[in-house]
């Protein structure tokens, strides 16, 4: 189950929308990228029942927002708005416990490691290219998904991975690696969830939306 | 139709009935990294009521959280308009740690910094979808204003029909250029100024009152 609800550890399955109502168990609102086979506290018996197909709400959302991105791009007058409010919302319970801000857990579990790992200046990866022009230029979603060359690292071997599946999933923001990120301002915008807590291992939480924190 | 939809259209209807001329309207500050978003609302906020927004900074995505400053009363000809402004972090398709290095920063405080800013982008885009009732987009007019993201954003803006003034920041520098602004968006409105010395904020009070009030 390669997320989790960070309250009581129910799994769900990859592209599981049930998370996006909130944990149907416990209320929960944040989830956690748990990858296969990496202490897996799931509950072996939780039947997703809605389990994503191809179909799935997000592959169509990308789908629509490359195209309207695409028309954006091109200049060509999009008159009707990237309008996705997305009606594949999900099925079950919503609820009634409210929503707690991002709690400090995950955050602190990343910060903690981050803090243990400090690392030379020398060690850092200068190689990484500085930012032309083009580099800023919008890569429509679902056009030919190039990875970025990265220099070689001498990474846990299913860090690659594991980037990949959050940014398969999670088209609005890749990560090229922990700090290190790439958005898609027009998938960003056209969400009706965000992700709301980024960790620097590609672990990421999302949580339903929120009204404007007042200060 | 799932349950989250309804309740989002709930919402927007609840909040659409509670709206009325009397409420203040948010405006969103928005516009890139370092073109003086938070400059700007924190002498809007010094101005009319007294106190800061937050922090103004060189190294970039200082601002990494929007902050809210509510009840903004602008008085224009013995009218008042009561404006809540919103300070976003500058929107960008790139983030990157390295980039804060540069600026004396241990590399775990820059990753940290740069997941936030990201965060915080992806807030402030979602917002922008259903949160914000207008938006004042600034622009260091001492760039190149013509950028995919200027372009994307305003298309956006444009697209949800929201008011939008378009501010063309840091006249006071010599490659200051309001006119390079004025031709990437000639469908706008470009107000110049500088919120750091405080240049034509006159013009730009009596535009917030015209568009937003
Ligand atoms: N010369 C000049 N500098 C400005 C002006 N407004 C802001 N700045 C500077 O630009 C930098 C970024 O400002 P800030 O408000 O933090 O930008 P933000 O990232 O858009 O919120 C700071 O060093 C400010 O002092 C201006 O009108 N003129
Ligand atoms: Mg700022």
């Amino acid at each position: 189950m390669p997320h989790q609800c960070t309250n009581c550890g129910r799994g769900f399955d990859d592209g599981s929308k049930e998370m996006l109502s909130g944990c149907p168990d416990c209320g929960g609102n944040k989830f956690q990228f748990q990858p296969e086979g990496v202490d897996a506290t799931e509950t072996p018996d939780a039947e997703p029942p809605e389990p994503p197909g191809p179909d799935s709400s997000v592959a169509r959302t990308v789908g629509k927002t490359a195209a309207s991105v695409r028309d954006f791009v091109s200049g060509s007058s999009s008159t009707d708005a990237p309008d996705s409010r997305s009606s594949g919302a999900p099925a079950g319970e919503r609820p009634q416990s409210e929503p707690e801000r991002p709690s400090s857990t995950t955050e602190d579990a990343a910060q903690a490691s981050a803090r243990g790992d400090v690392v030379e200046p020398d060690e850092l990866p200068s190689a990484a290219p500085e930012p032309s022009d083009d580099e800023h230029q919008f890569r429509p979603v679902g056009a030919d998904p190039d990875p970025p060359e990265e220099p070689e690292r001498d990474d846990r071997p299913d860090l690659q991975e594991l980037r990949e599946e959050l940014n398969d999933q999670f088209e609005s923001i890749k990560v090229l690696e922990p700090g290190q990120y790439e958005l898609n301002l027009m998938e960003l915008y056209d969400r009706e969830e965000y992700i709301i807590a980024l960790q620097e291992d590609g672990r990421y939480s999302i949580q339903v939306p929120d009204p404007i924190q007042s200060e | 139709m799932g349950l989250l939809t309804n309740l989002k259209d709930s919402i927007s209807r609840a909040a659409s009935t509670l709206f009325s001329e009397e409420d203040p309207k948010r405006i969103g500050i928005y516009g890139p990294p370092n073109a003086g978003k938070t400059t700007l609302a924190n002498r809007i906020a010094r101005d009319w009521t007294g106190d800061a927004v937050g922090p103004e900074s060189h190294v970039p995505h200082e601002t990494r959280r929007a902050r809210r400053k509510e009840n903004v009363e602008i008085e224009r000809d013995g009218k008042k308009v009561t404006i809540d402004i919103v300070d976003t972090p500058g929107v960008t398709t790139k983030v990157d740690y390295t980039e804060f290095l540069e600026h004396d920063m241990e590399k775990d405080d820059a990753v940290r910094r740069s997941r936030e800013a990201t965060e915080g982008v992806a807030e402030a885009m979602h917002w922008l979808r259903e949160d914000v009732d207008g938006v004042i987009y600034v622009l260091d007019s001492a760039t190149d204003p013509f950028t995919q993201v200027n372009t994307m954003l305003i298309g956006i803006i444009e697209s949800q029909d929201l008011p939008v003034l378009i501010l063309a920041n840091k006249i006071d520098l010599e490659e200051s250029s309001v006119q390079r602004i004025r031709n990437a968006y000639p469908q706008h409105e470009t107000i110049p100024l500088s919120a750091l010395e405080g240049d034509n904020m006159d013009e730009v009070y009596d535009k917030i009152a015209e568009y937003f009030g």
